[in-house]
């Protein structure tokens, strides 16, 4: 039973850096329209950044962690004004922005390994909180519980943002028609640029807390958490952060559960198989309407 | 003489891989030229290449009989995806096929008796450049031929507005389910080529990173003429091997920049058959102008 929970929880920790990965790609994707190759790039520059911010200036945990998450979205807003604001205009649709942004994943994804000498680098073990959090007989570490809040806080937040604001209600009307926004007033540049900060910085949050959890800090890890990301939220629909939030995590528990009661080499089987159902059975996500078909 | 043969032998590869890799990118613009963004190719690539290679190493066939099943085997798996994905929506289909790409080396890692899993497979024959030569030579005239076709016409129509295309009685599934047969065909033809290739190939060799390449090759060239696919395929594979001797350190992040600077500059890619065609009715009214001057 203790084993069960523990698991479980090593499983929510997991799927919530798939899931907070998977909100940030999301959001460009429902938002901007853009199928962004290079989102993984900006989780590992983020870690990469937050490193060596550790490593040259010796900053404090949550100093370094923010460096990172900024220097996220910052890279997102300089790659969205290079590569896809000159093509906005021009009716180039899904095409032309994925292929640049193809461009920048391979440029960013070599400089990473650059960066990182071609080696996986890890946060030192005294540089982040490694303390054990007791709860009844059970002993979770307490970056799992940072992680798990973050997920719930940027999951909260952003719904919130979205759904509920006026610069939501915005970033929505842009992402249905931007034409159409701008005659109702919006500034689209503006709510673009926003969108591809909060989006980067969101998916550079995953990237530090996956570097300093898998002690992995190298251009691999922005690919991992892509490839579990994109499962994520065409599970949980694109469209809606609630439903990228919980098919993380599920794809989370699923994973550690069936590394720990099946074998370690269905682990990505069954996500995928998942991926595959849902895809057929339910291709709009959880949280998705139903009713829009292709022409 | 001598230089010409060392420059030759250095670089024959180079050209076998341009070759290769313009199959694939023609199995993308197959689809691409129906309006529909997929990265299947890779998987029929997939289906192609372990099929092939398994005829050859286990059966002992040769290439003439293992490459025209691939070429059936893709077009099978084709069918199958057409079948399930066609239903969706155009941004949905984009994902699904991904995902599709990602399940596929879940599959081919999982199934060691088909595919060799983890270890690959080593294939003990290599296709000769004349070969490739001819494979591409005929799917080429196929595709120069459709472009010509009514086909080629229907699906330039679906690609620009489906909804018109099906009020002139055009039926835009049915345009795209050949699209996918043929993109199905041609890459069970590009993955076979591709494995008697490398001469090796695993789950990984069929994964994300040749599928993006495939698709922005393919972009690059000119996703509205079947050339623009052969020529970008050739530029993307010469790009890397030229740079190595200018900037061997930031050889990718070169090769990543002119991508990006020629998408920006011609989002239409090199080859652009409306660009030619706005250039030469410019051209003929600067000739009108001067006659009647």
């Amino acid at each position: 039973m203790q084993l069960f929970l523990e698991q479980t929880i090593n499983g929510v920790a997991l799927g919530s850096l798939y899931a907070l990965f998977g909100i940030g790609f999301g959001l460009v994707f429902a938002t901007l329209g853009i199928l962004n190759a290079a989102h993984g790039t900006y989780a590992s520059w983020a870690a990469i950044v937050a490193y060596y911010a550790l490593d040259w200036y010796g900053a404090p945990f949550p100093v370094a962690a923010a460096a990172g998450v900024i220097a996220g979205g910052t890279i997102a807003v300089v790659v969205d004004q290079i590569a896809f604001q000159p093509l906005r205009n021009r009716g180039t649709g899904l095409l032309g922005a994925l292929i640049t942004s193809i461009a920048f994943w391979i440029i960013l994804d070599s400089l990473a390994g650059q960066a990182t000498e071609h080696q996986a680098l890890a946060f030192p073990a005294t540089s982040y909180p490694t303390r054990m959090l007791e709860l009844g007989a059970m002993r979770v570490p307490i970056m799992q519980v940072i992680v798990i809040t973050s997920l719930v806080v940027c999951a909260t937040g952003i719904y919130l943002l979205i759904q509920k604001t006026l610069v939501g209600a915005a970033m929505r009307a842009v992402g249905w028609n931007s034409v159409a926004a701008a005659l109702g007033g919006v500034n689209s540049r503006i709510v673009i640029l926003l969108t591809a900060f909060l989006a980067g910085a969101t998916s550079g949050l995953a990237g530090v807390l996956a570097g300093v959890t898998t002690s992995n800090v190298s251009f691999t890890l922005g690919e991992g958490l892509m490839l579990k990301g994109f499962a994520a939220v065409v599970v949980g629909g694109f469209e809606d952060v609630r439903g990228t939030a919980v098919a993380g995590i599920m794809l989370g528990v699923i994973e550690v559960s069936a590394a720990q009661y099946l074998s370690t080499s269905f682990r990505d089987g069954i996500t995928y198989t998942l991926l595959l159902l849902f895809l057929m059975l339910r291709p709009r996500g959880l949280f998705g309407s139903t009713n829009f078909l292709r022409a | 003489m001598q230089t010409l043969l060392d420059l030759w032998a250095a670089h024959s590869s180079t050209v076998a891989f341009a070759m290769v890799n313009a199959l694939m990118a023609l199995s993308t613009y197959a689809v691409l030229s129906t309006g529909v963004l997929s990265f299947t190719t890779v998987v029929f690539a997939a289906v192609g290449g372990f099929l092939s290679a398994q005829l050859v190493a286990k059966l002992g066939m040769p290439l003439a009989i293992a490459f025209p099943l691939a070429a059936v085997g893709g077009g099978l798996a084709a069918a199958m995806v057409a079948g399930a994905f066609l239903k969706l929506e155009t941004h949905w289909m984009a994902l699904a096929s991904l995902a599709l790409v990602l399940i596929t080396r879940v599959v081919a890692l999982n199934a060691p008796v088909l595919t060799g899993g983890v270890n690959g497979l080593v294939i003990p024959r290599r296709v000769s450049l004349g070969e490739l030569t001819v494979v591409l030579v005929l799917v080429a005239l196929v595709f120069y031929r459709l472009s010509r076709s009514w086909y080629g016409l229907a699906a330039r129509a679906v690609r620009e507005d489906p909804a018109v295309a099906s009020t002139m009685g055009i039926s835009p599934y049915r345009v795209q389910f050949i699209a996918f047969l043929i993109s199905g065909v041609v890459g069970g033809l590009a993955g076979a080529a591709l494995a008697f290739t490398l001469q090796f190939i695993s789950p990984e060799t069929y994964f994300i990173g040749i599928a993006f390449t495939m698709i922005a090759s393919t972009v690059l060239g000119g996703s509205f003429h079947w050339f623009g696919s052969i020529i970008g395929a050739a530029i993307f594979t010469a790009l890397p091997v030229a740079m190595q001797a200018v900037v061997p350190a930031f050889e990718d992040v070169a090769k990543g920049i002119a991508l990006l600077v020629i998408m920006i500059f011609l989002p239409r890619g090199l080859i652009d058959p409306r660009a030619a065609g706005l250039r030469r009715a410019a051209r003929a009214r600067i000739a009108a102008e001067s006659n009647n001057a």
